[in-house]
């Protein structure tokens, strides 16, 4: 009789621990290469990054002085304007887009029926994949003509909140939804009101995820042109009421790149910063990620 | 048809002609059922009989699973729970619930505790001595005492469960809803929990339902059996599980009938 052989329907081989055929190497084989070759195929696709880095870097870099930081007029070679406006724009952006954001999450992670809480994530994911530049459009015909509001910091303001706001909402309404319901009935059976279990128990768990969403929808809102460059223009000062145009540095980009001499390398030092600050709320981001998983790890068990 | 516990007086909740219908299923089909005060009722019966469904309805905790539809009346005193004017939150409050899971919050055991009394606003100075009460109640204090600013994660499953207990007991109700407390537990947890319910139904109407047998003849005063989400039989205890009226009892109790498929229409 043959040794026992070892698996099920394997029969006609007398023991598969020692099988030793071509087709069986190589698959094991491919299993071990396959392991170092999708690494190296994410490393040639990283390439562009790393090169678009080094580009803007080179480019930015030589010609970079601090007066640069302190002048005023974009057009004398300065960027405090710029780095302020833009500053100005997420300030009063990512205020309203909190807002909208939160309230609209939580009301359709808690509160709302299941069909309208379909209907409205459905809404914003559709918001999501809209090309910002049909966003930047609207804003446009709504704000600055509709309402009369003409080329300003509010028009760019409010359009940029609005393109934020799907981003936050989809977060916040996530970070409540995915709250283990178990989580849920234990504080409606110890005597929670809907609002109480929102406040009380539901924000401290949702809080890192949330703080998460608006970093990244200020990472996502500081990298676009399209919603700001339709909405307002470039200003030699910054802006003196909300009615006022407000310099963006994307905004700025755009309208520099095609140019020569020092504009061109103001648009390569705005395109920098901007990178800094992308890379800067993405490694924030990546931080709370991190202390978040800790914190919960009781609660998911 | 409404049928006392015998031996009790009034009633403090009083189950008449309840039906608790799934989209195409029937999980409770005109159950009718009273439990008096101060008595520890096990609720038992096959899994898939409609204990859990059943004891969900009495805070109407049921309402926060979709697509189920309640008819009949629960009385709380003789007030009935799904009157229209009646707020869920109000009825969880005089009737609360502990899970099949310990789930603390992930805050200190103290503000663990404290949870309820912080929902009905209760008086800051007051709130030191109520977390006292409901940890003494519910057989934890002892273990805790010391160290009541400790994350209520940091515990064991056993002391979560009663850290829950004493979570629901900080309101002050006069009912206890406990759904199959003991089944996530190892057997020395079990045991503590077990006693803290043999206290706690000196004062409370405790309604526990457990698909243990044993532990039913442990804390309770009196046994409910469901099937297939009918009253199969009920009461005393000792009665109903060493002279079963129904032969359904009885192959439940000796272990012959495990699970059971929900009735359908």
């Amino acid at each position: 009789m043959a040794a026992p052989t070892v698996g099920i329907g394997d029969a006609g081989s007398t023991d598969i621990l020692y099988d030793r055929s071509v087709r069986t190497r190589w698959r094991l084989g491919f299993d071990k290469w396959i392991g170092w070759l999708l690494p190296l195929l994410f490393a040639v696709a990283l390439i562009p990054i790393f090169d678009l880095v080094y580009y803007i870097s080179s480019q930015a870099l030589p010609t970079m002085t601090w007066g640069e930081f302190t002048t005023t007029s974009p057009y004398g070679n300065g960027l405090l304007v710029p780095i302020i406006g833009t500053f100005e724009v997420m300030a009063l952006a990512t205020s309203i887009a909190v807002v909208l954001g939160l309230f609209g999450g939580i009301a359709t992670a808690e509160f709302l029926p299941e069909r309208t809480a379909g209907a409205i994530r459905m809404t914003a994911n559709m918001l999501v994949g809209l090309p910002s530049v049909i966003l930047g459009y609207t804003g446009y015909f709504l704000f600055c003509i509709h309402f009369g509001w003409g080329l300003s910091y509010i028009a760019g303001s409010m359009t940029m909140a609005f393109f934020m706001t799907p981003y936050i909402f989809r977060i916040v309404d996530l970070a409540f939804s995915s709250i283990p319901s178990h989580i849920r009935e234990a504080a409606y059976g110890a005597g929670a009101r809907p609002s109480q279990y929102v406040t009380k128990v539901g924000t401290p768990i949702a809080f890192p995820q949330v703080l998460n969403g608006v970093f990244l929808a200020m990472a996502i809102g500081v990298g676009e042109t399209a919603p700001i460059v339709l909405t307002t223009t470039e200003s030699v000062i910054l802006p003196n009421t909300i009615f006022d145009p407000v310099t963006f540095l994307t905004g700025l980009i755009w309208t520099n790149y095609s140019e020569g001499g020092t504009l061109l390398d103001l648009a390569f030092q705005a395109a920098f910063i901007v990178l800094i600050v992308v890379i800067a709320l993405n490694i924030i981001v990546r931080i709370i990620s991190a202390r978040y998983q800790k914190r919960l790890e009781g609660l998911y068990q | 048809m409404s049928t006392p516990l015998a031996g009790t007086s009034e009633p403090v909740i009083s189950v008449r002609n309840l039906f608790v219908r799934a989209k195409k299923k029937v999980l409770i089909n005109d159950l009718s059922l009273d439990f008096g005060s101060a008595s520890l009722t096990a609720v038992i019966g096959p899994s898939g009989c409609g204990k859990t469904t059943f004891v969900r309805t009495l805070n109407r905790m049921v309402e926060m699973t979709p697509d189920l539809m309640v008819k009949g009346q629960v009385l709380y005193l003789g007030q009935d729970i799904y009157a229209p004017k009646v707020n869920p939150v109000m009825v969880r409050r005089r009737i609360g619930m502990v899970f099949q899971r310990p789930t603390v919050f992930p805050t200190s055991i103290f503000e663990n505790a404290a949870f309820g009394l912080r929902l009905v606003h209760e008086e800051e100075g007051k709130i030191d001595a109520a977390v006292t009460a409901g940890l003494v109640q519910a057989g934890l204090w002892d273990e805790v005492k010391d160290d009541l600013d400790r994350p209520a994660l940091s515990l064991s499953g056993g002391q979560q469960q009663r850290l829950c207990i004493a979570r629901v007991l900080a309101v002050q109700p006069k009912v206890l809803l406990m759904d199959e407390p003991c089944s996530a537990l190892d057997p020395a947890a079990v045991q503590r929990v077990e006693a803290t319910m043999n206290f706690l139904k000196r004062e409370y109407v405790i309604i526990l339902v457990t698909h243990n047998v044993g532990q039913a003849a442990r804390v309770s005063d009196r046994i409910a059996v469901l099937s297939a989400g009918r009253l199969v039989e009920q009461g005393a205890t000792a009665e109903v599980l060493e002279r079963p009226r129904e032969k359904f009892t009885e192959q439940f109790i000796t272990g012959r009938i495990e699970t059971q498929a929900e009735a359908t229409v």
